[in-house]
């Protein structure tokens, strides 16, 4: 009772912003910034300057390619969570998933094109490794809708977050070991995408890798918003979040919408995992890092909220990076997860509140 | 004697279904029943759990599993029982999943250890120091978990668990590291023996505290906020106070526990702090049943036998044993999610036959 009144009063305060920003911009604004969100937004922007300036602009060159693959994967996660209420532990595993594919797919293409490198695959190549590991990220994710999460579904939906939590923990140990009986526990990585020159951008030397790494994430999460936004499908989407039943009686049908949620969603993992595949190398538990940094920020910005997700990647990237410049390395878990349970014991709901409820729980 | 008259066979078969201990602790009339039974009846257990209690104490003497590698295992496989039963102490009646929980066992381990280590403090007081510090990590847990419910509190749990990874990782002046510390043993012998003594013992106990807290009106006021913590207000139960009692003293039998692991192997890496740990304690404990304390333990021998038998045999093939785990947590939370205990309470528990009936449930008053 106390966490319910104390959520309903914080989305009242939030909702009464809201008004406010209707009325007058300039009251507004201020409400705004008194707020949680405009507070940790505009904290975290000053905080990224002032780090940019005492240390130099590559922090905020880490920071935005570190958020752009956080993005990604906790989009998907908060997704999954809001339609599905499924608080996915394996999410890191379709990373692991998409970057093992990018790194079969490319590495027969690399070896093509250093003997012919005038070809066009020397610039097409990555991306057809990058778009099959989101395919195949959706692949996986579909399976494990049909083979482990449907049968639960059909089976019961009594304690269904916690029994699917579970679910979800015993795929990612089932995944991971796959992973390491089928192709072994070694790194399999590669050294460059694209490579060529750095470009120079403000005094930082940026590889054309991180760049383009950086413009994926960032065209696939302005689409799938655009998707989420404009089409009938992502409306659908949105509805089944808000209330299945209702869902229902306007002729959606659930069981795609499930489908459909859960590909997306492990395609953005995967996409991840493969574009970035010249930073991390893929190995059995590579997947534990994006999945406990993707819970950050799902807890950081509230569950089943999109926007607030990117926002939120950003901020813990923001974190993360802060925390290995001044900290040291290896710190990166300590700080963060402090700060997420401040978040956590002070505001469940998460900074940006959460409008989309999860259903399947009653 | 009267009750057991009155038990005849076609009164069985109407009978509404016959209480588990659990249940019918008020309700004994205990003028009728035997000390022996009385006694079982007390610290729940039933004359069939007493056997396995006898043959696990005479199970080192028993040739298969005199050799000291097969005592090891055993070792491992009560210390996991252990730990499941400590964890289903949560999970399975105030319905909080704490991930965190190999990271409270080896908080309480390197307690221990550094006392041990840096004051030359005696193992045996360090194991309860442990203890109680890995208690006071449970306050702290279930003081902050209060606001929040269900997958929100085992995050917050997990999340502990993860800081304090991360803290035992990189405090290399006191822990060293990853590189793990040498941990005086808790007896001065080769022999395997008295460690498997001590970690039976300290099976029974955490059975014996985990059954005599659920068996009291206590274990009910678990119950109702973990099936619906609203309707438990309404009844008027407080769960603060529950909710904190139950991760304290669940966070200090895992202290206690990670004292002893400390003490056994003679090193400690962070490494058990690892949320696989609590996976595998999870896993033993809902394959064992949810809520009944004792599937967990029953299981952990034979899981862990399967397990290590798989992995040595074919270890050419790397991550078997946790494929083969992870596969039957996901079939048994889909398929059967009561776990053996359900399956032991539907088909094994009520026998037509007398004995076996008295064997499985002790003395029955109605």
């Amino acid at each position: 009772m106390m966490a319910m009144s104390e959520k309903f009063s914080l989305e009242f305060n939030l909702k009464a912003g809201e008004n406010n920003f209707m009325s007058k911009n300039n009251k507004a604004f201020v409400g705004w910034i008194k707020s949680a969100p405009g507070i940790t937004i505009s904290g975290s922007i000053i905080l990224a300057v002032f780090a940019t300036i005492y240390s130099g602009p590559y922090i905020l060159v880490n920071v935005i390619i570190t958020g752009g693959m956080l993005a990604l994967v906790a989009t998907g996660l908060t997704l999954i969570l809001g339609v599905l209420n499924i608080a996915m532990f394996a999410h890191g595993e379709y990373f692991m998933i998409g970057s093992l594919t990018a790194y079969y797919v490319f590495t027969p293409i690399s070896n093509y094109v250093n003997e012919n490198p005038d070809s066009i695959l020397a610039i097409t190549g990555p991306l057809i490794a990058i778009a099959l590991s989101m395919i195949s990220g959706a692949i996986a994710g579909v399976i494990s809708e049909k083979i482990v999460f449907g049968p639960l579904r059909r089976r019961s939906t009594d304690n269904w977050v916690m029994n699917s939590f579970l679910l979800t923990v015993g795929l990612s140990v089932l995944l991971i070991n796959l992973h390491q009986l089928i192709f072994g526990a070694d790194f399999k990585g590669i050294v460059r995408y694209w490579g060529g020159m750095p470009t120079e951008i403000a005094g930082v030397f940026i590889s054309r890798d991180r760049i383009m790494a950086f413009i994926i994430s960032a065209f696939i999460v302005l689409v799938f918003w655009l998707f989420m936004t404009y089409t009938r499908t992502g409306r659908a989407i949105r509805a089944v979040s808000q209330d299945v039943t209702g869902a229902q009686i306007v002729g959606i049908n659930i069981e795609n919408i499930v489908l459909l949620t859960i590909a997306l969603s492990c395609a953005l993992s995967g996409v991840a995992g493969g574009s970035l595949l010249f930073m991390y190398p893929s190995y059995p538990t590579m997947g534990l890092e994006p999945l406990y940094m993707a819970w950050f920020v799902v807890i950081l910005s509230g569950l089943g909220n999109i926007l607030g997700a990117v926002v939120g990647a950003f901020m813990v990237a923001l974190l993360k990076v802060m925390t290995v410049e001044y900290v040291g390395a290896g710190w990166d878990f300590v700080v963060p997860s402090i700060l997420i349970m401040m978040v956590l014991i002070f505001k469940p709901s998460g900074i940006f509140g959460s409008e989309v409820r999860g259903v399947l729980d009653k | 004697m009267r009750a057991k008259d009155e038990h005849s066979a076609g009164e069985y078969q109407n009978a509404p279904d016959v209480d588990t201990p659990l249940h019918n602790g008020d309700t004994l009339l205990q003028d009728d029943i035997n000390p022996f039974d009385m006694m079982l009846q007390k610290t729940g257990f039933t004359p069939v759990g007493l056997v396995g209690v006898i043959l696990l104490l005479a199970l080192p003497f028993i040739p298969p599993f005199n050799q000291e590698y097969l005592l090891r295992w055993l070792i491992y496989a009560a210390f996991i029982a252990a730990m499941s039963v400590g964890f289903d102490f949560t999970s399975g009646y105030i319905n909080i999943v704490n991930f965190g929980y190999a990271a409270v066992m080896g908080y309480g381990g390197y307690t221990t250890s550094i006392l041990a280590i840096n004051l030359g403090l005696t193992p045996w007081i360090g194991i309860l120091l442990g203890g109680v510090n890995a208690a006071v990590l449970g306050l702290a847990i279930g003081m902050t978990s209060l606001r929040l419910r269900g997958i929100f509190a085992a995050c917050l749990s997990w999340f502990f668990g993860l800081a304090l990874m991360g803290l035992a990782t990189k405090m290399v002046w006191l822990t060293r590291g990853p590189l793990g510390l040498r941990v005086p043993r808790l007896f001065e012998t080769e022999s395997n023996l008295p460690f498997y003594y001590t970690i039976v013992i300290l099976l029974l106990a955490t059975y014996l505290i985990c059954t005599s807290v659920v068996r009291s009106n206590m274990g009910l006021a678990f119950k109702a906020i973990g099936q619906n913590m609203d309707a438990a207000r309404t009844s008027g139960i407080n769960p603060v106070f529950y909710r904190v009692f139950n991760f304290t003293l669940s966070c200090a039998l895992a202290g206690v526990l990670g004292g002893f692991y400390a003490h056994f192997y003679g090193i400690l890496t962070p490494d058990i702090m690892q949320t696989s740990k609590t996976v595998e304690v999870l896993a033993v404990a809902y394959i064992g049943g949810r809520g009944s304390l004792w599937g967990g333990a029953v299981i952990a021998f034979p899981f862990i036998f399967i397990m290590e038998i798989v992995r040595s045999t074919l270890s050419n093939l790397p991550g078997l044993n946790l494929i083969i785990y992870a596969l039957l947590l996901i079939l048994v939370m889909i398929y059967y999610p009561g776990g053996f205990s359900y399956f032991f309470d539907e088909h094994l528990r009520k026998p037509k036959n007398r004995v076996l009936r008295y064997l499985m449930n002790g003395r029955q008053v109605n």
